[in-house]
């Protein structure tokens, strides 16, 4: 009979500051050699859920644990701070933020240090870890220069270098984009068959994840457990069929716009027109010029040459609260006076910020600030938006209702720039495609010229849209 | 000290000192301009932002030790980073930190008002003062001039350390994002606060 | 001999440093701090491979300073007495009032000349571990410092990104620094509130790894104390006992 790790009865948990409990009798037991993955919205406390099986929580945050928790066998309450978590090991979601040191090799021994280690094993095991993982070419590198791909894998090295028995995920996939995801969902198949590791992951997109799972637990918003199955691979979000809004008039034209700084040409000179009510998607490597076009457009980096006429162009950023500069939501969209305030009054309304009118723009949901900025943008009469990876780390609901967004401001004559590297939501979305590699624009296609163009797709580091035939048929 | 503190306070110490770090090179540059034409002074105006990691951090964490601890690694962080002023820097962090948790520990940890804070600001003005009176040789200046510096510092002090620090960390609270730390809980119910 | 000063303690620099640095603190003659300045400067020209361009570019502000001091102390001095030397547009400057300005001054480029010595002679990492391992720093602060060093650069750039985004919003930069202190707190708050998000990432990732604030029993990279450190030590010492007597026997 395999040994049995967790063991989970009538758990609730709440935290102190709030009144409602954020998991509410969760009963569930996992096995050894276990892939399990435990999904729900965003917020259903499936992240609380984790932390209380590496004893992040209660500790760290003085919350209220209800029922029992048993790790391998033992009631949780009975390890010492520290003493649990080099037989659970975990990997966090934010790739930026996992290390304290500078390079690889420095922070595979900080762990090691952690669990007191002698000093002679040391060496052998980050040189054992480092070839396992394929990162031994790495060991000298500087964590902050890698890319967001390469950061998870050093933090599951420094996760496996403790020989755990069991690995945390904490949704590793959320700040990468499907190309790397995909990448790494294969690289973490290859060691979970050499090392049969027990796997509990959290996660909200399951699409990426093929079949690597074996169990899914679902959560519902209540914080309790929905449902407990076998695991069903998933496909992508599914959007709705959307019609072009394309208007005759231009919205937004540039000619030989290009960007040199400091003596570096970030971006060539790049010439196209996009008309009114049009969604043109911006894809391409990372680093390959993107962010630099978005921001030359409307304004933040100086054009080193060429011209860009247009009715007016706003920018949402990744993280919309850099635009935030008052504290209420009403404040923050009748900032700039350029609109009368019949105007805002439509705008609040259409936006559905009026329930939200006097909240602080930063205490809100994500969903709900990028709606702020959006509709600070319209009232600043900025009809041509440009949107800096607005799908990254959003669940199914948010999606959806970003598609909604967009489709409806496109229908009413707004004009959308939309970096992003998720190509189902291109898919769904675009009418046209501007590829960008190597601060080179390769040009602006139809949408449907791009989703069967595998070599063009490859070029740029981009996933064909799964359910791509459907799409080409409804296209014909 | 440290051992009942939870890592991610100490790590937020961290970070925000790096936050302020940054703010506090771009005025030195400014400052470093004014020091030909008006002295020392040029940088007098300014000892508030320095001041104003460890008021902050107390006034989020409430517990004994934020705020020389703060201090202090906010001048460790800016040796980090390259200030110049290097090594000596630790040294004035450490005092100016015990000024503001003199302050602190005056009113036992319990009242964390905007005149505390102000007062917080003050000592952290007076501790470096002193310090500063012997190590750059004050002692060499006219008294009525020594006198405007420590005007200027106290000043500093109260307004940008302490008005500032409570503007900044009420501020910092409405976003919501303070969760989990002891200002948020004891706001609801605390006459002092 | 070149690797001398790279190669020394960063703990025992620090402390070296510091000592040093108080004890000028007790001398008011221009001779002590000149000496001492010298002396300093020899020792970084024979003992480390400092980019000497870029010293004089840190150099530059430290030198404005210390005109800056000289100036003030000659003109708002206290006063000392002594013979008058020179008057300029009404003020009388005495012998010791100059004198004085002179120490302070060289006391400002002696000690930033020491400042720059640690500075473009130690590596920061190296620093703080051997803060931890020889002065018992606790655990605790020493990773919490090296957590806010490695977010340095990204917090740098959030600051740019910051800016630029909110100067599209029409939050112009203002010309006064009291007025851009001020808008200072726009850019503030997302700063910090991305900060706190962050501390308690990064916290939680090092304690899912073990870390407890703890001292370590054994370091992969431990930072010594060898015959390096004693003999630099001594011509420290040297120098500073040398610049003190000199400086007071000269003046």
């Amino acid at each position: 009979m395999p040994e049995e790790i967790f063991s989970l009865t009538d758990l609730s948990f709440r935290f102190p500051e709030d009144d409602e409990k954020t998991l509410t009798s969760i009963s569930f037991s996992v096995e050894q050699g276990e892939r399990l993955v435990i999904s729900g919205p965003s917020g259903c406390g499936k992240s609380t859920l984790l932390y209380l099986l590496n004893r992040l929580y209660p500790d760290n945050c003085d919350g209220l644990v209800d029922g029992e928790i048993r790790l391998f066998g033992k009631s949780a309450d009975e390890y010492a701070p520290g003493e649990i978590n080099h037989r659970i090991a975990t990997v966090f979601q934010d790739p930026d933020s996992q290390f304290c040191m500078p390079t690889v090799e420095e922070e595979l021994a900080f762990t090691l240090e952690n669990l007191h280690a002698p000093l002679a094993e040391m060496e052998p095991r980050i040189t054992t870890v480092l070839e396992v993982t394929g990162l031994s070419h790495l060991r000298h590198s500087v964590i902050q220069s890698l890319s967001g791909g390469m950061k998870q894998r050093v933090a599951t090295a420094c996760a496996l270098i403790m020989d755990p028995e069991v690995l945390l995920l904490d949704e590793p996939l959320s700040h990468l984009d499907p190309y790397t995801a995909k990448q790494f969902v294969e690289w973490l198949e290859e060691l979970q068959q050499q090392s049969n590791l027990t796997i509990v992951a959290v996660e909200h997109r399951l699409d990426s994840w093929g079949t690597f799972f074996g169990r899914e637990i679902q959560m519902g918003c209540n914080g309790a457990i929905d449902a407990d199955h076998p695991f069903i691979p998933r496909l992508p979000v599914s959007f709705p069929e959307r019609q072009s809004s394309c208007q005759s008039e231009v919205a937004l034209q540039t000619e030989k716009l290009s960007v040199t700084i400091k003596d570096r040409q970030l971006l060539a000179p790049v010439s196209f027109s996009v008309s009114r009510g049009e969604v043109v998607v911006i894809a391409g490597p990372n680093g390959s010029g993107k962010s630099t076009l978005a921001k030359s457009l409307c304004g933040i980096y100086k054009r080193t040459t060429g011209k860009v006429e247009s009715d007016g162009i706003g920018y949402v950023p990744q993280s919309p609260e850099y635009l935030f500069l008052t504290q209420s939501v009403q404040q923050e969209v009748a900032f700039s006076g350029a609109s009368t305030p019949f105007e805002l009054t439509q705008l609040m309304d259409s936006l559905r910020l009026e329930e939200i009118q006097k909240a602080h723009p930063f205490a809100i949901s994500h969903g709900q600030k990028r709606r702020v900025a959006i509709a600070a943008m319209l009232a600043d009469k900025r009809p041509v938006l440009l949107m800096d990876e607005p799908t990254s780390g959003q669940d199914t609901a948010a999606l959806l209702e970003l598609f909604a967004l967009i489709d409806q401001r496109a229908k009413e004559g707004a004009t959308f720039l939309i970096i992003t590297h998720d190509m189902e939501f291109a898919a769904s979305l675009a009418d046209s495609v501007l590829l960008i590699k190597d601060g080179e624009m390769t040009g602006k296609f139809a949408a449907k010229d791009v989703w069967q163009n595998d070599k063009l797709l490859e070029q740029h580091h981009l996933l064909a849209p799964k359910g791509v035939s459907r799409l080409a048929e409804s296209f014909a | 000290m440290l051992k009942s503190w939870k890592l991610k306070e100490v790590v937020l110490m961290s970070l925000f000192a790096v936050v302020f770090g940054i703010v506090y090179l771009l005025f030195l540059h400014v400052a470093n301009i004014w020091a030909a034409l008006i002295g020392p002074l040029a940088y007098e105006w300014m000892f508030g932002i320095w001041f104003i990691v460890s008021i902050i951090c107390m006034y989020i964490i409430r517990r004994p030790g934020a705020a020389v601890l703060s201090e202090t690694m906010a001048a460790a962080i800016e040796v980090l980073i390259g200030n110049a002023v290097g090594p000596r820097l630790i040294l004035s962090g450490v005092i100016q930190g015990l000024g503001a948790e003199a302050a602190f520990a005056l009113t036992g940890y319990k009242h964390f008002n905007i005149l505390v804070l102000m007062l917080a600001g003050i000592g952290s003005a007076v501790f470096s003062f002193v310090y500063g009176y012997f190590v750059s040789g004050y002692a060499a200046l006219d008294p009525s001039f020594v006198a405007l510096m420590f005007t200027i510092r106290v000043l500093s002090g109260a307004v940008i350390a302490g008005i500032g620090g409570k503007y900044i960390g009420d501020a910092l609270l409405a976003t919501g994002s303070l969760r989990g730390y002891a200002i948020a809980r004891t706001k609801k119910g605390d006459v002092n606060a | 001999m070149r690797n001398l000063l790279h190669d020394m303690n960063p703990s025992v620099k620090f402390v070296l440093v510091t000592v040093s640095m108080l004890a000028l603190a007790f001398f008011f003659n221009p001779w002590t701090p000149l000496l001492f300045w010298l002396g300093i400067l020899l020792l970084q020209l024979t003992m480390s491979r400092t980019k000497w361009k870029l010293w004089l570019l840190f150099m530059l502000p430290f030198s404005i300073g210390a005109f800056g001091y000289l100036w003030t102390t000659v003109v708002f001095g206290a006063d000392t007495g002594g013979t008058v030397i020179w008057s300029f547009a009404g003020i009388d400057v005495t012998d010791e009032q100059w004198a004085r300005a002179l120490s302070l001054a060289l006391r400002v480029m002696a000690f930033s000349t020491l400042s720059l010595l640690f500075a473009f002679t130690t590596d920061p990492v190296k620093f703080i571990m051997s803060l931890m391992q020889q002065l018992k720093l606790s655990p605790k602060m020493a990773y919490g410092i090296m957590v806010g060093y490695q977010f340095l650069p990204v917090m740098k750039d959030e600051f740019t990104q910051i800016q630029q985004a909110q100067r599209l919003r029409g939050a112009e930069m203002k010309k006064y620094s009291w007025q851009r202190l001020l808008e200072m707190r726009r850019i503030l708050i997302p700063m910090l509130a991305g900060a706190v998000r962050k501390a308690e990432r990064s916290a939680f990732a090092m304690e899912a790894r073990g870390f407890t604030g703890e001292p370590r029993s054994a370091y992969y990279r431990p930072v010594r104390i060898g015959r390096t450190d004693i003999w630099m030590s001594g011509v420290f010492l040297v120098i500073l006992l040398a610049s003190c007597i000199g400086g007071s026997w000269l003046s």
